[in-house]
């Protein structure tokens, strides 16, 4: 499997919160490579189990939504308004973007230029924020409703090393590691466990497609996958992780130790490279929901690290999805 | 006219910030027809002249300026971040939270802190471009160094689109908007002889066309320019300076010229002779090569006529494709104008 055309591919797709369908094509046809029993629930998410039913259960998560926007108004000359799903905003102005209405609607979020703008403005609120899509409000009318959802759009690019930058690597790199791990594992005989795998929904407005799809697997043992802050300007290393340093091992008093300690054990065996990130509480990602489905589910968070989190330019090095992919697959065969 | 639009896409996707120009002069260069002679002067202007069906009283010059607005590398940190510098005008909001591309073709994020661990007011004001550090991957200064240089050109890396009805987006319409008429005009017949001007160096202080304007000695010149439109929502009345679909902007003034006034008249009576929409600029802003042109050896009658354009020196300038058309068709048919004028 190739980990940089398949995350290049994940990316491109619209999935905003709440539009997860635009991705469950190429997810289902990705994952029906390693499982037979693909399927898809009405909240959005898409699951897949492998391996025998009297194995206990290991559920790996990654979120397939990406941050966004939500058409709420449409304006008397045609300009759309806007509400936040997750997205950065101060990364907007000038941007293209596109609106998934009727069809895809292209268009560029306004702003006004140096030769008359105040020097000092503040950052734009997303009340401020308005897409120019170069229509009227009854050509507009036509073609888009409110509620219909806006992707920012940024291009997928190489940098230096092993380096990408794109938008919506949160948190499709937690998927491609997850897509990684299953084809490490595609030729062994026999699994200690039966996985089943959620790419779920709505991690980006609280983690809900997590929760309700935890709910329907009732697993044993969970492994949540997402992104996390790495080291860059403004963001110091007490509170944040590497690039091409390998995946973080999540510590925190709301995930199981003996499964953390048992990551951090086989990643040191086996010469996968691998940080270890302490929380104090919630984890912010699938992993809070996750563990309290039911009874209690005894559940890990790996992460992958990741600069400018939220915005079209998201930075990751494609060695720690590989890394990620690694260490599971390994935790895996135990 | 179609051709017009497309020459526009081809133009503005190539990346020419001033004094860097030497590709969109050689593209220009590759389209200019046979029967013009052209030089280029020692600052990189491109002048060309061509023959009309007669010759003029007065001396015409048309000018449009090649160069874009973009960024220059001035430092690279320890880390492998490079610093980096606007030439021109641009404001960090259009640039913080995307990829720019030094060279073209190196790409890197400029962004900050994620908001997740923004505390407080912070990230509540504007930064300066001089905070913001351009992130190619690089993992610290010596690898870094294997793709950039110190002085190397940045550009933004926004895809262009046609949109709506009618519109059209992308980085550097202004002022390669401009520079295709140009080509348009000379491609075609003239009713006098008309010398073309394709300046550099306009976005860092109107440089170029200052050279230019001096060894043409023109008696008569017309600037071809994309302006100031801020027909935006939740800006009212005059501040919208122009209005996109409302055609051809004459100016009577900015902060670097005023025009001379019976050829700003002679722009409206133009544009009604020959049906195409015209209007003016509703506030006093921004300003164009016709600062240096009109103040050239012993003055020179200037005027400058310009296509309504959006969201001006960002990734995304956004004009009307009716706009483009009745802009050409008003600079064509002053040629006409201006070569009959005797005083």
């Amino acid at each position: 499997m190739n980990i940089e055309e398949t995350l290049k591919t994940l990316c491109a797709l619209p999935s905003v919160s709440g539009g997860e369908k635009n991705a469950h094509e190429a997810l289902i046809k990705l994952l029906s490579q390693y499982s037979d029993n693909v399927k898809t629930d009405g909240f959005g998410n898409v699951i897949g189990f492998i391996g025998e039913d009297n194995k206990p259960t290991l559920l790996l998560d990654a979120h397939i939504d990406r941050v966004g926007m939500v058409v709420t108004f449409i304006d008397e000359n045609g300009f759309l308004k806007v509400g936040k799903i997750g997205i950065d905003n101060r990364t907007l102005l000038a941007q293209n973007v596109t609106v998934y209405g009727k069809e895809p609607i292209k268009g560029i979020v306004s702003t006004l230029p140096p030769h008359v703008a105040d020097k000092n403005e503040k950052a734009p609120d997303i009340e401020d924020i308005a897409i120019d899509i170069g229509m009227t409000k009854e050509q507009a009318e036509k073609v888009i409703s409110l509620g219909d959802l806006v992707v920012e759009e940024g291009r997928f690019s190489k940098l230096a090393g092993t380096r990408i930058c794109t938008p919506a690597s949160d948190d499709m790199a937690g998927v491609v590691s997850t897509l990684y791990a299953l084809d490490l594992l595609k030729n062994e005989k026999e699994l200690p466990f039966r996985i089943a795998v959620q790419f779920v929904a709505q991690e980006e407005v609280g983690c809900r497609g997590a929760a309700v799809s935890s709910f329907n697997i009732t697993p044993d043992y969970a492994i949540a996958f997402d992104v996390s802050f790495a080291v860059s300007k403004g963001v110091s290393a007490e509170q944040a992780g590497k690039l091409g340093k390998g995946p973080m091992i999540g510590i925190s008093p709301t995930l199981d130790r003996e499964m953390s300690d048992k990551l951090k054990k086989i990643a040191q065996e086996k010469n996968i490279p691998y940080q270890i990130e302490v929380m104090n509480g919630k984890t912010g990602t699938d992993a809070d929901n996750i563990a309290v489905t039911k009874c209690g589910v005894k559940t890990a968070l790996l992460s992958i690290p990741q600069r400018y989190m939220h915005t079209s330019c998201e930075v990751l090095d494609t060695e720690d999805i590989r890394n990620t992919g690694e260490l599971l697959a390994a935790f895996i065969k135990g | 006219m179609e051709n017009l639009k497309q020459l526009v896409k081809e133009l503005s996707a190539i990346n020419g910030a001033s004094g860097d120009e030497s590709r969109i002069r050689a593209k220009i260069i590759s389209l200019l027809p046979t029967d013009v002679k052209y030089a280029v002067d020692n600052l990189g202007n491109l002048i060309v002249e061509k023959k009309g069906r007669s010759s003029p009283s007065k001396k015409l010059m048309v000018a449009a300026h090649m160069d874009e607005v973009g960024f220059i590398v001035t430092h690279i940190d320890d880390d492998g971040s490079l610093c980096f510098a606007p030439v021109g005008g641009v404001l960090p909001y259009v640039v913080f939270g995307r990829q720019l591309a030094v060279n073209g073709d190196i790409y890197g994020a400029v962004a900050g802190k994620p908001i997740h661990l923004l505390k407080g007011d912070e990230g509540n004001s504007q930064p300066k471009i001089s905070d913001l550090r351009i992130d190619i991957g690089a993992e610290n200064r010596e690898e870094a160094e294997k793709f950039v240089a110190l002085g190397d050109y940045v550009y933004f890396t926004s895809e262009q689109s046609d949109f709506g009805d009618g519109y059209m987006s992308g980085k550097a319409l202004d002022d390669r908007a401009g520079c295709a008429i140009m080509l348009q005009m000379l491609n075609g017949e003239l009713a006098y002889d008309t010398t073309f001007v394709f300046t550099v160096q306009e976005e860092v202080g109107t440089r170029g066309s200052a050279a230019a304007a001096y060894s043409v000695n023109p008696d008569i010149a017309v600037v071809l320019e994309t302006t100031t439109a801020c027909d935006i929502s939740g800006v009212e009345g005059e501040k919208k300076v122009c209005i996109l679909g409302n055609g051809a902007v004459v100016s009577f003034m900015d902060r670097g010229t005023v025009y001379d006034r019976e050829l700003y008249k002679l722009g409206f009576d133009t544009a009604k002779e020959i049906g195409v929409k015209c209007q003016t600029k509703t506030v006093v802003a921004g300003g164009n090569d016709s600062g240096a042109i009109h103040k050239s050896a012993g003055g020179v009658r200037t005027m400058a006529i310009s296509v309504p354009c959006r969201y001006l020196h960002s990734p995304n300038c956004v004009i009307k494709e009716t706009d483009l058309y009745d802009t050409a068709k008003l600079a064509s048919a002053m040629i006409n104008k201006l070569g009959a004028m005797n005083s």
